[in-house]
């Protein structure tokens, strides 16, 4: 590992992407709007990306450049599909709360 | 080492490339066609193309190729697990003669396709970015196919999948961030390097890419997403991903185990897991009223027999795992082709009331059904039962003698939750209810198949040696 190049300490950036991480987590798991709840999903997304790079260039591995692209263009079509599939679901709806969407008790 | 693509990587991927290349042709001829292709076409050209991938990842059989940097493996259990995937699409289809708008099936049938592309990626996956592409190929048309039928339920289970498995994809990956961070690599490869085991990013990369793992393989406390999908989403797409999902998952998850050394420490919390539904997959399936609530946590149970053959990481455990899939597919897919001979568009015969006196009104249909319950629940001439005696040698042989012990004790709670269908079909005093009548050639047609292949699979045992070479 060459973490002398990076001019902010590695546990720095892991530190805050947990931060990031929890912070989807919790976002998922608090709140009731599918809306809020996809956007706190690409936080968790976006804080892997995050430590993707820092480590891209703490090893100098193209790698975590390559997995940072791949992972933004899959979040964009998994955005598209779930904002399609928000849109289904609540068209009958006034309000968008998934405390509603509750036919089937798992 | 060369950094071009070469001749063999192409070859490596043709079966992929057809499979995703034939949805292009469904959506195709659909656009062409005036006004929408007719549903036998679309089944036709879907069931073509599968047949077909499914051919030509046949002649790659006993190939040993690392195409694209060692970022998609050929051969070992590759091959089989590609080939149980395909199988699985196919009968699948089978089941949509029934179930979906026509003007729709153009679409179905790509998404279905894409979902075995991702699939069929994730059984050669060898390195962390393979393994994420090929689980979002899979999972994100999966979402769109739990949408397709326009009953509330069907849109409520989509939207329960969607949250639910992305947020098990970021904790997948961020545990394959964290792994990069340890080994300096997205091989799994490099998970072999000595002195990873004093690197907390190691331990904490693991287990946040087991968490989500667990969660695609839908093992007990990550489970609750299962039923309400399966319930939701429409039957033929239940019966895909019931078998496909598990098939892409278990192989990440054979590839990850194996590449640990000596199975490493990190798998036990895992194991326990797979003890833990084998015993609470069994359990919650005595409280179910539909049947594929029902299936549903039957499948949580045996995902973790699955997982449960692959404790130890010894070569011959892999086998019995593939084997144990195998007869799964063919068990559970069987089961749900009867469904859905038995169901309507509006899904009223995946109620377990609709079986009620089944045994005097159609004995030929209540005699399949019978059949592949008992194979599900491990009874002697079915390829159930050898498979789980596989896996008890397996996990004792491996010394997890107490998962051995589990799996035993869970068998024998599932045997009462299945034998409440059979009683209710067989009972002289239940009036049969009355049920719609459907006329589904193509189900009926999988459920023989199915039913055949239990049979033949038990006195012929497909992977144990004759079919699988030994994983490395």
């Amino acid at each position: 590992m060459h973490a002398d190049l990076l001019p902010v300490a590695l546990a720095n950036y892991v530190a805050l992407s947990s931060v990031i991480f929890f912070i989807g987590v919790a976002g998922v798991v608090l709140r009731r709007n599918p809306l809020i709840m996809l956007m706190s999903i690409e936080l968790m997304w976006n804080a892997a990306n995050l430590l993707f790079l820092a480590f891209a260039r703490a090893w100098l591995n193209n790698a975590g450049h390559i997995f940072a692209f791949l992972v933004i263009t899959v979040a964009a079509a998994e955005a598209a599909i779930g904002l399609a599939i928000v849109v289904i679901v609540f068209r009958s709806r006034a309000n968008v709360d998934v405390d509603e969407i509750a036919l089937m008790k798992g | 080492m060369p950094n071009f693509i070469t001749h063999q990587d192409w070859l490596a991927i043709t079966p992929l490339l057809i499979a995703g290349g034939g949805a292009l042709i469904v959506l195709l001829v659909d656009l062409l066609w005036p006004k929408h292709s007719p549903r036998a076409v679309s089944l036709a050209i879907g069931i073509g193309v599968l047949l077909a991938a499914g051919a030509f990842a046949a002649t790659t059989y006993g190939r040993s190729y690392n195409a694209f940097n060692g970022g998609f493996m050929l051969g070992g259990f590759a091959v089989v697990f590609q080939e149980i995937i395909v199988l699985s699409a196919i009968l699948s289809l089978s089941l949509f003669g029934t179930f979906g708008r026509d003007d729709r099936m153009a679409g179905i049938t790509a998404l279905l396709l894409w979902s075995t592309t991702g699939a069929m990626l994730m059984a050669g996956a060898a390195n962390l970015m393979t393994i994420f592409l090929g689980l979002e190929l899979l999972s994100l048309a999966l979402y769109c196919l739990c949408g397709v039928a326009d009953r509330a339920a069907s849109q409520e289970s989509a939207l329960k999948y969607l949250i639910l498995s992305s947020t098990a994809s970021g904790f997948l990956l961020f545990g394959m961030a964290l792994l990069f961070g340890a080994t300096g690599s997205v091989t799994l490869a490099s998970l072999m390097l000595p002195g990873l085991a004093a690197n907390p990013l190691y331990w904490m990369g693991g287990g946040f890419f087991l968490v989500g793992i667990a969660f695609k393989l839908s093992l007990m406390p990550f489970h609750v997403w299962s039923p309400d999908v399966y319930e939701g989403a429409p039957l033929p797409v239940t019966a895909f991903m019931s078998v496909v999902t598990k098939a892409g998952t278990l192989a990440v998850f054979a590839r990850f185990a194996y590449a640990l050394p000596a199975g490493g420490k990190l798998l036990l919390p895992f194991f326990v897991i797979a003890g833990v539904s084998m015993i609470g997959g069994n359990l919650a399936m005595l409280a179910q009223t539909d049947l594929k609530r029902l299936l549903a946590y039957s499948g949580v149970a045996q995902a973790g027999y699955m997982v449960a053959a692959l404790a130890g990481a010894s070569a011959l455990g892999m086998r019995y795992a593939i084997y144990y899939l195998a007869a799964y597919m063919f068990m559970n897919l069987g089961a749900f082709a009867i469904v859905a001979v038995l169901s309507g568009e509006r899904e009223e015969g995946a109620q377990i009331a609709a079986f009620r006196g089944l045994g005097q009104r159609r004995p030929w249909l209540a005699a399949a059904m019978s059949f592949f319950l008992l194979a599900l629940a491990g009874f002697p001439p079915t390829a159930g039962f050898l498979g789980k005696i596989l896996i008890l040698a397996a996990t004792v042989n491996a010394g997890y003698a107490w998962l051995a012990a589990l799996l035993i004790a869970g068998t024998a709670i599932s045997l009462y939750a299945y034998f409440k269908v059979l009683r209710l079909m067989y009972d002289p005093h239940d009036q049969p209810a009355p049920g719609p009548r459907t006329s589904a050639p193509l189900a009926y047609a999988g459920a023989a198949l199915c039913a055949a292949f239990v049979i033949i699979m038990t006195f012929y045992p497909l992977t144990p040696s004759n079919v699988l070479p030994l994983v490395k």
